[in-house]
């Protein structure tokens, strides 16, 4: 049997998703063992240009090159997977709104700077994709499931439950009862929770569930937190979810 | 499009521009900007030590603890002992782990001939076993400490949501027990390889109790006076800015800390750690000599590491977390009209020194960010460096030269992905 030809990307991000990859250890060995990896700019200088089976792509296409390289990759590949918050979501990058780009590229650098970068956004806004591997960064079990998955012949799944359930097995105190907000609730899960048993919040990098009911969770919210609290909250991750954007919308017009 | 254009095994996109017939090199950075001094305006104090570790996932500790400290002390906050104790502990996790990602996946395969990393595992399985056991290490140290290997969940302003337990340090000493040879093993082999020769006047530029202190010409700073003497120019050909110090080019990172005083940086108590005899090897003007410094580094700090946690256990570990005190209106007068508070936040990071500076306004809201990363700093010496290689190599032909570029740059572990941030 042929090992499936696989091409691994960063774009524009924080590398870290790929840091979980080598920190898979020994089960990234297993994994190499059943897969021919024949692109990988991080990880070695061997190089095919393709066409592949599957394209795993981690951070946001944000500059020209990227987001025409992302189009290129689509077309050579049978299979596109997101690799973590940035490709899946837009992530942390994602929360500089387009329209304020160029305020910042002249307090950053300066007017006579010549610009690289177009948007933030996730790989979905640009091309479809096939699944999204979530988190900030992911977690290396769903990563091997994933693959796994891939691996099998079988459509990637989702696990069923939100972080909420996760959170309960890991025994914490529930933040909403203690007036945090979190957006547990509404979260896919896979994540373990592990932000809230650290003692952080969770601001949803696992991506939204599907029928999840933001407009519920907000009016539970506003119970205790202000209007800004609860969008900076909305936006950590999700600052390119049109599920939630069209939320903070409603919250702005509201206030109008 | 689908290409190989950029330098291969470094995280983010670089390229070297080489005239070949005038001899130039420039060094090109394509990586697309985030803008995050623009991202951290408009959220709060406790969000910046969230989103600022995603500005590299390779050294996220390293972020979340410089703007940590920025805003303590903006906030005039003291940590305890314990917390002082732990984020040394989570930076000692931090350096090995990157360290070890990147000596062994990303520089060993050219000097041993192997592409990925991981084909070390069929060429030499018991010297692999060794790399993963010091991965784990660095990722366990980060995970006990920082709630995670990537991108800490469990430190807050003045301190920690939560600290680890005796019974968690104790399997921490049980693992770095386990990991002393290859800790040892990695300062050997790294003293044993041939790096190429090259010959540069390098500045080599460290902290050192509080200051930034250079090796040769550079006068020694305050840190709090970071901006002055770093200054960042822009490049038409890069993303990112190019650091010099006091107008010089500089060179920051494992071989710079070793060579302003290692007994200070990685020591508890002032103790030297034993490494002297790896030190002696090093070669302070030629930069391929990083990775060797990285090597001597990952016993240092994994010594580190282990004096701390032996410290930890010996003492009653104190989770409280200071309150900020408000500063008067007094106190605040003379600052900067509509900005409240100010702080400078700085630590070695594992590829040198990184900056944080955060204002806020009196209700607890980012409205100025600035951040210095490593590899800025060491953008204008890696030029500089592959510059002077292409100088002393035209003897050689244009492949091995092109080749050794690839290593001096890999030598100097870019991170490119900060750089440009």
């Amino acid at each position: 049997m042929t090992k499936p030809k696989i091409a691994i990307y960063d774009f524009t991000d924080c590398e870290g998703c790929e840091v979980k990859l080598v920190s898979l250890r020994e089960r990234l060995l297993l994994i190499e063992k059943k897969v021919d990896i024949i692109n990988w700019r991080l990880g070695q200088e061997h190089f095919e240009s393709g066409p592949y089976d599957i394209t795993i792509i981690e951070g946001t296409p944000v500059t020209e090159y990227e987001i025409k390289l992302l189009k290129e990759l689509r077309e050579n590949s049978k299979i596109l997977i997101a690799l973590g918050a940035c490709a899946a979501l837009g992530g942390i990058p994602g929360i500089m709104p387009e329209k304020d780009r160029k305020v910042w590229y002249e307090k950053i650098y300066t007017a006579q700077y010549h610009p690289k970068g177009i948007d933030a956004s996730p790989l979905s806004a640009h091309v479809s994709v096939d699944f999204s591997i979530h988190g900030c960064p992911v977690d290396e079990d769903e990563v091997v499931k994933a693959v796994e998955e891939l691996l099998s012949g079988k459509a990637p799944t989702y696990c069923g439950y939100s972080v909420c359930f996760e959170c309960k097995v890991a025994g914490n105190p529930c933040r909403i009862v203690e007036s945090k907000p979190c957006m547990g609730p509404i979260t896919q899960g896979g994540c373990k929770a592990v932000c809230i048993s650290g003692g952080s919040p969770c601001y949803g990098c696992f991506g939204i569930r599907d029928q999840a009911n933001i407009p519920a969770l907000i009016k539970i919210f506003e119970k205790f937190a202000d209007e800004n609290e609860i969008k900076r909250y909305l936006t950590m991750f999700h600052n390119r979810t049109p599920q939630i954007t069209e939320q903070v919308k409603k919250i702005d017009e509201y206030k109008k | 499009m689908i290409s190989n254009e950029f330098i291969a095994k470094i995280e983010g996109h670089g390229s070297l521009k080489i005239d070949w017939k005038n001899n130039k090199v420039k060094l090109n950075i394509h990586e697309g900007e985030r803008l995050f001094e623009g991202i951290l305006v408009g959220r709060t104090a406790e969000e910046s030590h969230w989103i600022t570790p995603r500005i590299c996932g390779v050294c996220p500790i390293a972020h979340n603890l410089a703007s940590l400290s920025a805003i303590e002390d903006a906030y005039g906050i003291e940590i305890n002992e314990t917390s002082k104790l732990l984020r040394k502990l989570m930076m000692a996790g931090q350096i090995i782990q990157s360290h070890v990602l990147h000596l062994f996946f990303l520089v060993l395969p050219d000097y041993i001939g192997i592409d990925r990393g991981t084909e070390l595992a069929q060429k030499d399985p018991k010297s692999f076993a060794k790399v993963l056991l010091l991965k784990e290490l660095g990722d366990d140290i980060a995970r006990i400490v920082a709630g995670r290997n990537v991108h800490p969940t469990r430190t807050t302003v003045g301190g920690f949501h939560k600290i680890p337990t005796k019974k968690d340090l104790n399997i921490l000493l049980e693992k770095l027990n386990e990991t002393k040879d290859a800790a040892e093993w990695t300062a050997k082999f790294f003293s044993k390889l041939e790096y190429p020769e090259l010959n540069v006047e390098l500045e080599l530029v460290a902290h050192k109790d509080g200051q930034i202190v250079s090796s040769n010409f550079g006068a020694t700073v305050s840190i709090k006076d970071y901006k002055e003497n770093i200054e960042e120019e822009l490049r038409d050909y890069s993303t990112a800015k190019f650091g010099k110090y006091q107008g010089r080019e500089m060179m920051v990172g494992s071989l710079a800390r070793l060579a302003i005083g290692f007994k200070e940086t990685p020591s508890v108590d002032g103790e030297t750690l034993g490494v002297d005899k790896f030190i002696d090897k090093l070669n302070f003007q030629n930069p391929f000599h990083n990775n060797l410094a990285q090597a001597i580094e990952i016993l240092q700090f994994y010594k580190q590491a282990r004096k701390i946690i032996e410290k930890l256990l010996q003492m009653e570990m104190d989770a409280k977390i200071p309150t900020s005190e408000t500063p008067s209106v007094e106190e605040r007068s003379g600052k900067t009209l509509g900005v409240e508070y100010k702080g400078i936040g700085a630590v070695e990071a594992p590829r040198g020194g990184l900056y944080h500076e955060i204002h806020l306004d009196s209700s607890g809201i980012i409205t100025y960010a600035n951040i210095i990363t490593p590899t800025v700093q060491n953008l204008t010496s890696m030029e500089k460096s592959s510059q002077a290689l292409l100088d002393q190599t035209t003897d050689k032909d244009q492949k091995e030269r092109e080749k050794l570029l690839n290593m001096l740059i890999r030598a100097y572990d870019p991170c490119i992905t900060c750089s440009v941030h």
